[in-house]
């Protein structure tokens, strides 16, 4: 066994301690008493604060339309066997335009806790087309996420009963990270900074009840590149290796920058420093709500980083370019982002907003993000299976933008990692019945080419979401 | 003989006054509820939501009903939303809507937790301590009612323009109170009967869905970094 491959089975180690942990607590439990389970009609007395193990599926079938759009690329490089047949010329194109109908998501939860002070957590993607990383190669299980929590950890824009302070070791989302969600589609900065999980530790403080404080020690997510719309492109699949005139199915994408997913155990010595220091304040039960986050990462990026699904290197052999030969304007190994987060709930009003200055290893690069939406919560009309039909409606309208402060070289496979982008999306989500819900949402992208010129690339997504 | 016939009347009579039943007045009165700051009528409270008991200071015999009064959960809501009952009785919390509810309280003498459950006859609690019960569903936070659990049998609430009487109260030291989900409750102490009809003017402080947490004293609205992506 490799390494790499060692590395990588501790992630299948994690569901099976999160089943021994709460499996352990159940043992603890009394059995209920033969008296309450004769008085069926009889209140219980509010449950106590156990050990508790519980599980959920999700799944997401979907209907896709992306327009078609395809982009020349001044990559003389690229010899004629090495572009798909036809072509003279390599193009940044839209990935599988079209209309689809697909199943993009099927997900296991497992969560175990024992009281506030102890939960375990994992999510184990059985299928997860969007999030595939970085290509459709990609290995289709992945543990998503797969953590320990000692101590407890307050939502944003919620208010603990009193300080404390919690310490997560695993693999988890990243602190700043938006995960109360309104559509099922990302903006530019959640795409490019914090979309996808990282392993490591993280500290939790409160300083009481308004003031805390993050601290994070972690590998670090490879930077790699993607579409920001539905569906990664295909970019150095392993199939196309040693082919000739190979035409990916899925197409390159219109790629920008990101931080791509941790896939295995390898610090190399080189962990990514993250903090940030937070103020909130909220209504007693956290119907309104106000969290400010300022924060910061810092590491070194790594030579080249290897990932599942493609032969092109993650990191700094990704911005040197193809053999290393067409390097986008770095000046050294350093990856650094500073960001504040805002977040802001008004009963059934919602804002989250961020912004990031980011320096790769010396590409300049910004980004904001405003999301608005509102719930609605719908009076009881009909009914399915003792749950409501329609209990809500969900409008959400986001904003996002990335500016690049660097050009890209005059020959490369990849001009749109330097375009100045904005992305607009809007839609709307209705609750159909508890556990599932239909999205309907617009996602209308508009960049500046490197000759000057605007250009556009949308698409239309439908999501039907499943939970149990 | 006659005499003797005379006296002995005269001292049942006596006896009747002395030792039978205390002699009971109607207790009549008024409530206001004022805006905050007590600047003119508060707007949006209603005063027939309002509860007024009156404790005698020595004990009344209490009388429980046999059938359980009923609280019944109703396109979304509580019916009654306000309800007063004598220590020691019981309430039914049927579910006449076709969703899912799970009637819960922490209230600390009178907790309960009846679970999820469909459209039905519901499940019942009985009540043994006073006090007030705030009840809310865990499933919708927007649900919330309010059991009056009081050691008297002598309630009412007020009609639309805040009068209020309470029949056959006893006569002699007391306290009288009055509830109501907007403001801090109003006590009066009383020596019966009284000349004139009591006024209580009483401001609203607060909201009529008070902020809660559901029964795990977590919020209903987590912003949950785990599950809702």
């Amino acid at each position: 066994m490799t390494m790499q491959g060692r590395t990588r089975s501790l992630w299948h180690v994690w569901p099976l301690l999160l089943l021994l942990l709460p499996a352990g607590a159940v043992w603890g439990q009394e059995p209920r008493g033969e008296q309450e389970q004769g008085e069926e009609a009889a209140a219980d007395e509010p449950e106590k604060a156990g050990p508790k193990l519980d599980w959920g599926l999700e799944a997401k079938a979907n209907y896709r339309h992306s327009d078609l759009n395809r982009f020349p690329v001044n990559f003389p490089a690229f010899k004629p066997e090495q572009l798909p047949p036809g072509q003279t010329q390599g193009f940044e194109e839209t990935v599988n335009a079209g209309s689809h109908f697909e199943v993009s998501n099927v997900t296991l939860l497992l969560d175990g806790t024992w009281g506030t002070g102890l939960a375990a957590h994992a999510k184990l993607d059985f299928i997860d087309l969007y999030e595939r990383n970085p290509t459709s190669s990609d290995k289709k299980f992945d543990v998503d996420e797969a953590w320990l929590r000692f101590g407890r950890e307050t939502d944003p824009a919620l208010l603990p009963e009193r300080g404390g302070a919690y310490l997560k070791i695993g693999k988890f989302p990243k602190f700043e990270r938006q995960d109360d969600r309104h559509l099922e589609s990302y903006g530019l900065v959640s795409t490019a900074f914090n979309r996808l999980e990282d392993a490591g530790a993280e500290l939790g403080i409160d300083l009481g009840r308004h003031l805390y404080l993050k601290a994070s020690a972690t590998q670090g997510n490879p930077v790699f590149l993607r579409d920001p719309n539905a569906l990664a492109g295909d970019n150095g699949t392993l199939e196309s290796r040693g082919q000739t005139n190979f035409d990916p199915e899925l197409k390159t994408g219109i790629v920008i920058l990101y931080d791509a997913d941790v896939e295995d155990i390898d610090v190399d010595g080189k962990l990514e420093l993250g903090g940030g220091l937070g103020l909130r304040f909220a209504d007693p039960a956290g119907l309104k709500g106000l969290d400010v986050l300022v924060w910061g990462y810092k590491r070194t990026l790594a030579e080249t980083v290897k990932l599942d699904g493609t032969f092109y290197g993650g990191d700094l052999d990704l911005l040197n370019g193809p053999f290393n030969l067409f390097p986008f304007p770095i000046t050294d190994d350093k990856k650094q982002e500073v960001g504040a987060n805002v977040w802001l709930y008004l009963g059934g009003f919602s804002f989250f907003g961020q912004y990031v200055d980011q320096e790769l290893a010396g590409l300049p690069r910004t980004g904001i993000e405003a999301e608005v939406a509102w719930r609605i919560d719908l009076p009881l009309v009909w009914a399915v299976g003792g749950g409501q039909l329609f209990p809500f409606i969900a409008p959400a309208v986001r904003y996002s933008r990335l500016d690049n402060d660097f050009r890209a070289p005059r020959e490369t496979p990849s001009p749109s990692f330097a375009w100045d982008w904005e992305k607009l999306d809007a839609g709307i989500r209705l609750g159909i019945v508890p556990g599932t819900d239909l999205t309907l949402e617009y996602a209308a992208n508009r960049f500046i080419l490197g000759s000057g010129a605007e250009r556009e690339n949308d698409e239309f997504l439908t999501t039907l979401r499943w939970r149990m | 003989m006659r005499k003797n016939l005379f006296c002995l009347l005269w001292f049942l009579g006596a006896g009747l006054l002395l030792g039978g039943p205390a002699a009971a007045d109607d207790l009549k009165g008024r409530l206001q509820l004022l805006a905050k700051g007590g600047k003119g009528a508060a707007r949006g409270a209603d005063l027939r939501d309002a509860v007024i008991y009156y404790e005698p200071v020595s004990p009344q015999p209490l009388r429980p009903p046999a059938e359980p009064f009923l609280m019944t959960t109703e396109r979304k809501s509580f019916v009654p939303r306000i309800l007063t009952i004598p220590r020691g009785s019981r309430v039914r919390f049927p579910n006449s809507d076709p969703i899912l509810h799970n009637v819960f309280s922490v209230a600390k003498e009178n907790s309960f937790d009846l679970g999820l459950y469909r459209k039905g006859p519901g499940k019942e609690k009985k009540f043994t301590e006073p006090g007030l019960v705030r009840v809310y569903c865990n499933v919708h936070h927007d649900m919330a009612g309010y059991i009056l659990v009081v050691d008297t049998p002598y309630f009412t609430s007020p009609d639309a323009n805040g009068e209020f009487v309470l029949k056959g109260v006893p006569r002699g030291q007391g306290r009288l109170t009055v509830w109501h989900e907007q403001t801090d409750p109003w006590t009066m102490d009383l020596q019966l009967p009284t000349a004139n009809p009591v006024a209580a003017r009483i401001e609203v402080v607060r909201p009529q869905l008070p902020p809660h947490l559901n029964k795990s004293g977590e919020s209903y609205f987590r912003r949950d970094r785990y599950k809702n992506r």
